[in-house]
């Protein structure tokens, strides 16, 4: 939290305004730009009359200049989201920005920091599909994802990859997102979601995460299985992948001898079994030719809705995670970050902050 | 220990818990407490931050306090210049700031490590204290115990791990 989080500010305020530093120079009655550059890059520290006169001139709050837990012109999302209006969606995300920032802040005071270096596939948009579903089974390989790779993938990303994954409770229509900070890779599941859906969102997102570079994804995207813009088509053909590799499909056998009647069920078997929708698992199966396209039109959409439950699950995951819960807690319990505080980024009271604590196994920071 | 004669700022966290357990009376009537606007609103329903909310009537608590500062933002700019690195809530902030604007012999009551750590840091921790000696010594016993991070053992534990943490033991 000690980077120059003021500067860098004023710097993205400035630019938004489209103000040069000779005019920003003007407005705080320096004599020249070099002070409001050096300000800017940190190298000149800004006073507190000099925060005061920036409050009032450029008409933001002191907390845009000074909260660490806000992003400020910083931070690129991707959203999955269904029918939900830039404005909505616009208001959620300055709401996860705030958890994501206060996470990037306080991690590294209590000794979690990001891994310093960044793993990244190496696939571009122009490769073919059957490339992005071989980098998921590779990397359900080299990650010993197992048989059911639904069953790790949250704990693979976050220990291995060092993703901080996020279970949220977000608006009806945003499935998930992914964001990119210089510092840190996010990754936010509505927790609401039906799980095959989670865990398909979770694997799309993954794949955003390791081809960032190459192929930035659009700040807001449909969310569905199938479809899409090319870089969407690469990310669920490797989210396919991830979750039903080809030697976890080997274990149930032939889908060709199965008659018309069945397979319907026996999709809603297998998908539950491999914590996926059944619909993703019959667009899985035709792209290995294990199914043939004329056979899985015939299996309606509905009979595989819910994997063929008439009872959604009632089970929704923790909220946040463990590892973001446990940062807050050791933050609170050192006196990096007032109870209070946390309490108010995440929503809660302070002793909600305590029961998440307990239901992450996490040492509470504050008695009830 | 003899009484504090001087002014005692105290936080919203103090407040409740000595409407908690039914010291507020004895705190206000035996110290000249004062606090700030913001840790007033903190101390109402929908602003308190705790599942089972107290009933505070504001116009009473206010006449009970010898003072309600309001708090400019150039005085919050001080303390997210001095201390950009802790991060303290609305009130707690909004006292702190308040408190450096002082010269005379006031102490600050609040049970939050953010906040310890803040006094600390800024070589205040002799202004420090904690609401069970603040009671003590105005001859008050609360009926009910009082939770442990108003207590003097514990702001003194905590305390001398902060001024480890912060460097300080070292020099």
């Amino acid at each position: 939290m000690t980077t120059n989080i003021i500067g860098a500010r004023i710097k993205a305020l400035r630019e938004e305004r489209k103000l040069s530093q000779d005019e920003l120079a003007r407005l705080f009655g320096f004599k020249d730009r070099q002070t409001v550059s050096a300000i800017e890059t940190g190298e000149r520290r800004v006073t507190a009359e000099e925060l005061v006169i920036a409050v009032e001139k450029l008409g933001v709050s002191l907390d845009y200049f000074t909260d660490p837990f806000l992003l400020v012109g910083e931070g690129r999302f991707s959203w999955r989201q269904t029918d939900v209006g830039p404005q909505k969606l616009s208001a959620y995300e300055r709401n996860a920005g705030r958890w994501i920032a206060a996470f990037r802040a306080i991690a590294p005071q209590v000794g979690r920091s990001a891994p310093l270096l960044r793993r990244s596939l190496g696939i571009t948009r122009h490769q073919r599909f059957e490339d992005a579903m071989e980098a998921g089974e590779r990397f359900v390989a080299e990650f010993e994802l197992g048989d059911i790779p639904a069953k790790r993938l949250v704990e693979v990303m976050e220990r291995k990859l060092g993703i901080l994954v996020l279970m949220v409770d977000a608006f009806q229509g945003i499935s998930g997102a992914a964001c990119r900070l210089p510092e840190l890779d996010v990754v936010l599941i509505n927790r609401h979601e039906i799980a095959g859906r989670r865990h398909f969102d979770l694997a799309h997102e993954l794949f955003h995460i390791l081809t960032w570079d190459a192929m930035p994804p659009e700040h807001s995207e449909e969310a569905r299985e199938t479809g899409g813009n090319r870089v969407e088509q690469l990310a669920n053909n490797f989210a396919s992948a991830v979750l039903m590799p080809t030697p976890a499909l080997d274990r149930f056998g032939d889908w060709s001898e199965i008659a018309g009647g069945e397979l319907a069920g026996r999709l809603n078997a297998v998908a539950n079994e491999l914590q996926v929708t059944a619909s993703a698992l019959k667009w899985r199966l035709v792209a290995l030719d294990r199914l043939k396209p004329a056979a899985a039109r015939t299996v309606s959409d509905a009979a595989l809705r819910n994997n063929g439950r008439d009872v959604v699950q009632t089970v929704l995951p923790p909220p946040f995670s463990k590892p973001f819960t446990e940062v807050i807690a050791l933050a609170v319990d050192e006196g990096r970050v007032s109870a209070r505080r946390a309490a108010a980024l995440l929503d809660l009271t302070v002793d909600d902050l305590a029961d998440l604590c307990a239901t992450h196994g996490v040492q509470a920071p504050v008695e009830q | 220990m003899a009484r504090h004669r001087g002014p005692v700022l105290v936080d919203t966290n103090v407040i409740l818990e000595c409407f908690r357990v039914g010291s507020w009376r004895a705190l206000s009537s035996g110290y000249n407490i004062e606090t700030v606007e913001d840790c007033v609103t903190e101390t109402q329903t929908g602003y308190q931050r705790r599942r089972a909310e107290l009933q505070i009537d504001a116009a009473h608590l206010v006449a009970t306090l010898q003072a309600v500062h309001p708090v400019t933002d150039a005085e919050r700019a001080v303390v997210a210049i001095r201390v950009p690195d802790i991060a303290l809530d609305v009130g707690e902030r909004s006292l702190w700031a308040h408190a450096l604007t002082r010269s005379d012999a006031w102490v600050l009551c609040g049970p939050d490590k953010a906040s310890l750590r803040f006094g600390v840091r800024l070589g205040l921790r002799n202004r420090l204290i904690a609401l069970e000696a603040l009671l003590g010594d105005a001859g008050h016993r609360p009926k009910d115990a009082l939770k442990l991070a108003y207590t003097t053992k514990w702001l003194e534990k905590v305390l001398g791990e902060l001024f480890i943490s912060e460097g300080l033991g070292r020099l």
